[in-house]
Formats: structure tokens, sequence, C-alpha cells
């Protein structure tokens, strides 16, 4: 019968060719959903580990995870120097690095930090930085390159860098009074770090000083405030690498300390700042996004069931042609029953058929995309095996194919009755 | 032995007069008979009923030794797999396979056919070759799709198709309609040499008066039909 079936549907390739194919083009499209979501979820999660705590100046949760970690938006105001000492000197903080961020080159972030960035930043599994090749910083005239920002700008150990003070990428000539020097180049992480110019903290600064950037002008104003209000711990400190930072990276010497230590930040009396866990920051980003992925899943799940309408339409307007076919079969011995199943298992065979496909499709355009993909937003396709919940969507298209087509299946078994032998046609 | 046993039929489509009343009817094993009827005397149901696709509302239809007309609707698909041949006018074959696979197609529908083909020791596809080279088409020809042979050569495959794997009944729905004379009496002649063989009983059904020297017995469906005669 599955060949006789095959058969009858090879004589009507061309409508069913389009019918697999819109099967296949909606199951990719249900799939792509939640494949991309995944994706997207652990590119987010891989890109930092082993960080407990991030502070920064007052402001939205998800702003500072952002801005700091993924680059993504910009900080609008700095926490000072002060503060970001006292709290890394406290005895529960174990290491903190700090990072200064609103500066690009040629659309790459520049991000100004300390030799402690390479100690203790970490991604996915906990693993760290490791150069290519060159070294961390010696001399505040040193950076380094992120795997990507090296391939852009096409820079090698012992180019000269010139670094721009705003986010235009325009070079101001006062700039090239401070050329810096590529010390080194990151191995490549399938993190925003690959994007990154790292540069120190002071050398940033200098950047500022000499650049003087119009609309920083105000932001150093307002710093200086602060520094004034705390200008008698500014001498305990000794000499400060920057005024102020945008952000710090805290780990902590045991995990449970980050509420308690979250809390006290987030009520520091000597400025507003905001501290957050990044995975509970990054739930909660989720959460927001839930009901975006949700309406995708929805209008996906929508065209799914466009196509399966189709191949309804396709099958119902071919019963009329096939009632010579239905005649034939019931005269060599075929009961009405073995018409249900005959139609019951074209259209089985062609949700199967459309749905494998369609998964094909997936593989064939994450293959061929993930270079576009990687390049455009960083996000790194790893081709695995359909996970259970995307099999158990094929499943559901399936059953949802199997359960359409046993329309078509009543009618031709009703017509075949009807018609017998004898089609008037 | 009769091969079929009527005894007061009669049948009707829902809500209309009754198309066929039958009082009897007998064709004996072995015959071959024609059947005469022109468009409206009931011929169509008649050939439901002895295919039995339809059973009628009252009176009895047996075939053979079967209470044909008592059988449930599964139990007469399977009995005319088994023991029925069956030839359209027209469009007998499945346009997607080839002429073989459609002389085979009864076999595959019924064990019974295939176990008579095996007790005298063939097979259904060695059976089908012969008998489609008999019938006069060619190795190519047996190979192609059905939609690309002629109207005779369908006919032709049609017939094999309902003699493979030797049916006890024939029942032929005007088979030569659309063929010439020539290829008519061609036809009709291996049509009966084929089912003889068998010990096949043949209905024809034609209103064609020229074929009636082929066959043992002619009958005229008005005459066996009382519908319409009463009042």
């Amino acid at each position: 019968m599955i060949r006789l079936a095959m058969k009858s549907l090879l004589n009507r390739r061309a409508s069913v060719l389009l019918t697999v194919i819109a099967i296949a083009v909606s199951v990719t499209l249900l799939l792509a959903v939640e494949r991309v979501r995944d994706q997207v979820q652990s590119h987010f999660a891989n890109t930092v580990s082993g960080t407990d705590l991030i502070i920064g100046a007052r402001t939205g949760q998800t702003q500072l995870l952002l801005s700091s970690v993924f680059h993504i938006g910009s900080m609008t105001n700095n926490m000072s120097w002060e503060s970001f000492a006292d709290i890394s000197s406290r005895p529960e903080v174990s290491w903190a690095v700090p990072i200064s961020l609103g500066d690009s080159v040629q659309g790459l972030p520049v991000v100004a930090t300390t030799n402690a960035y390479f100690e203790h930043f970490k991604y996915a599994d906990k693993q760290p930085l490791e150069f290519s090749q060159g070294q961390p910083f010696a001399s505040d005239k040193d950076v380094v390159l992120g795997a990507d920002a090296a391939e852009k700008l096409s820079k090698a150990l012992g180019d000269d860098i010139i670094i721009a003070h705003g986010s235009g990428g325009i070079s101001f000539s006062e700039h090239d009074e401070h050329p810096l020097t590529v010390t080194g180049v990151l191995q490549r992480t399938g993190t925003p770090v690959d994007q990154a110019v790292l540069v120190t903290l002071h050398s940033l600064e200098m950047i500022h000083s000499g650049g003087a950037g119009h609309d920083e002008e105000h932001n150093h104003n307002h710093e200086h405030e602060h520094n004034d209000a705390h200008a008698d711990e500014h001498e305990h400190h000794g000499e400060a690498p920057a005024e102020s930072i945008s952000a710090a990276l805290l780990g902590l010497k045991a995990k449970p300390l980050a509420l308690r230590l979250q809390r006290q930040i987030n009520t520091y009396d000597k400025e507003p700042l905001t501290a957050l866990l990044p995975g509970m920051t990054l739930q909660q980003l989720w959460k927001t996004l839930r009901v975006f992925e949700q309406a995708l899943t929805a209008i996906s799940a929508m065209v799914v069931l466009i196509g399966l309408l189709g191949m309804l339409t396709i099958m119902l307007a071919s019963l009329r042609e096939r009632r010579r076919e239905m005649a034939v079969l019931r005269a060599v011995g075929a009961g009405p029953g073995t018409i249900f199943g005959l139609l019951l298992s074209e259209a089985l065979l062609l949700t199967v058929v459309g749905a494998f496909s369609g998964l094909l499709l997936l593989y064939g355009l994450q293959w061929s995309l993930a270079g576009v993909i990687q390049s455009q937003t960083g996000l790194i396709f790893t081709s695995s095996w359909p996970s259970i919940s995307e099999w158990w969507r094929i499943v559901l298209v399936i059953g949802a194919g199997f359960m359409l087509s046993l329309i078509p299946a009543w009618r031709a078994y009703r017509q075949s009755l009807a018609d017998g032998l004898t089609v008037k046609i | 032995m009769n091969a079929v046993n009527i005894e007061k039929l009669s049948f009707s489509w829902a809500g209309q007069k009754p198309t066929l009343d039958i009082p009897a009817w007998q064709v004996k094993q072995g015959e071959a008979v024609l059947l005469r009827g022109p468009s409206g005397s009931g011929k169509s149901t008649l050939l439901s009923l002895l295919a039995g696709i339809n059973t009628p509302e009252q009176g009895r239809l047996d075939l053979f030794d079967t209470a044909f007309s008592s059988l449930s609707g599964r139990q007469r698909d399977r009995y005319r797999a088994d023991n029925i041949g069956y030839i359209f006018q027209q469009f007998n074959l499945l346009p997607y396979l080839s002429a073989l696979e459609n002389a085979l197609l009864a076999c595959q529908f019924s064990k019974k056919r295939r176990q008579r083909l095996a007790e005298q020791g063939t097979s259904a596809e060695a059976t089908a070759l012969e008998m489609l080279k008999r019938l006069g088409l060619s190795s190519e020809q047996i190979q192609q799709q059905a939609h690309t042979l002629s109207v005779g050569q369908q006919q032709r495959v049609a017939a094999a198709r309902a003699l493979l794997g030797a049916p006890k009944l024939l029942i032929a729905d005007e088979p030569t309609s659309a063929l010439d004379a020539e290829h008519r009496d061609t036809f009709i002649q291996l049509l009966l040499e084929l089912s003889s063989q068998n010990n096949t009983t043949v209905i024809f059904v034609t209103h064609d008066a020229a074929l009636s020297s082929y066959f043992d017995k002619h009958v005229e469906l008005n005459e066996l039909n009382q519908a319409g005669a009463k009042p």
C-alpha cells in the first residue's frame, strides 16, 4: 500500500513537491526559532563565567550587564574609582577587574582595563583568556586585540594603532600624538571579547585628556564633584589609574556572599551604585524576552498549519480526479477501508518527507549561514543533533498532519462507498 | 452448479422507485453469458450487486456456493478480490503503474489468487508476462506506464488483470465499446479463450448485437427485470 501511495504521489509530483516544500519551509522556521533562542542563550551564558558580581553606577541591571559584558548599548554614568577601590578592598572580594567603555575603533569597542582582566575574566566553562600571540600590557602604550578585532583592523604584533575618542571612530589629529602598539592578540573565544580592543585604563585617560571630546566633557565635570566629595579617601589609595570607570567585575571568595554584597552595594551610601549577579540578570532578561519568543513560536506554528492546510487542500482537490483510481482499486478487491488507508499513508508520507526535508534545510541554512551570522552578530552556531524538544516539534507536526489527513481519507472513504465501480463524472 | 443464482431480488437507490426486480435468474458455472441491456435498464445496478459493491434489499443473490448477498461489506470485498474479475468500459488501469504492475494488481490484493497460481507451479509475475504476451503486448509495452498504451492495449491489460489467478467469475462491462471492429473480435476471442482455460464463468455486458455469436447464451435484461413492468 505504501508503494502504491508513493507511485500515486510520484504521478502528481508537481503539486506534491510544492506541498512538501511548503511543509519543509514551515518546519524549518518552527525549528529555527527554538534553535536561535537556544544558541543566543548559550552564547550569552558562555560569555561570562566565574564572575560573581558586576558593579557600576546606578542603572538598570540588564543595561549594566549588556554594556559591561556584551558591549551592547552604553553606560550613561560612571562610578568613581574611590568606590571601586573601596569595594574591591572588602575582605569577601577575591579579585576585581575595572573596565571603562564608550570608545570605539572602526566600530570595535575599546575596553580599558588592567592586566587583572586577562587573569580573571573567564568565559564558557570557566575558561581563561589565552594569548595566541604576545602578552598582556607591559606599559600604558600597549594594546591587546581580540581575535576578530585583529583580523578586522588587520593589525599584528608591533603595529601602531590610534584610538579615537567617542564612538564615531573618527581619529582626531591630537590622538596621533598617542599612538599605541599592539603587544598581544587573544585566541578566539566566541564571545564579544573577540571584537574588543583592550587598552589600559591609564592610556584611555590620556586619550581623553588629550582628545578633549565634547560629549564627554559633561561627564568629567560630573565626576569631579565626586572626587571633591571624597578627596581625603583619594589620597589614601594613592595613585588611581583613572578618575572613574564604567563597571567592574568582581570575584568573591565564597559564592554565597554575593547576595549580601549585592544588597550592600545597591545601598552604598557614598555613591548610587548597581550590583548584579550575571546569572540571575540573564534569567530576568530571558523572562522579558520570553513573550517575544513565544510570539515567534506561535507564528511559526501557524505557518506550519498553513503548510499542512495546503496539503489538505491539494489532497481534497485531487480526490475528484482520482475517482477512477479508487474505482479501479475497488474493482480489484480493495475495500473502502483500504482506500482510507491509502489516503492516510499518502498524507503521512508527505508530512514525514516534508518534516525531514525541513530538518535538512535547517542544517543546510545553519551550515551555509554560520559564517555570516558569526561575523554580523558574533553568534556561533554549533551544529548539534536535533534536541529532544526539536524531535517533539517534528512529532507534533507529523501528528497534526496525520489528524488533518483524516479529513481527505474520510472523504475518499465515503466517495468510494458511494461511487463503487461506477463513476459518474 | 450455478455460478449465479438470483431469487426474488429487488433493489432501489435511496428514495427512488425500484430499479431492479428479478424474480429468478441462473447462470451455470463455466458458461459465457452475453447480457444485453440498453442504458436505464438497471444494468449498472445489477453489476454492482454482482460485484458486491451493493447488496439487494430483498431476495437472495448466491455466487457459486456462497450466499453472497448475506456477507458483510468486508467479506464481499474479500470475495471480490479472490473470485471476481472485473473489466470496465474504459480507464481500467492506474496510469502511474506499468502494464505489468497493473496486471498484477488483483493478485496483490488476493492471497488466494497467488495460491492458485502457486498450486499450478507458477508465479503471478510469470503468468502475467505470459498472458500479456499472448494478448499481443511487446516486452517494452509490458514495462511501459499504462497511460502511454493505446485504448485497445489498455483493455487487454485489464483482461489480464481480471483473469490472473483464475477467478471463478468474470464481469465485463462493455469492454469493447471503445475498440474498433477488428480489435473487438480478437479481444473477445482471447478473453473467452483465457476464461475457458481457467473454467471462469463470464458475464459479458454489451448492447452490440454483433457479438452474440461468441456466447453460449444471450440474456435480455429487460426480460429479466420486472421493475417498471408492473404498474
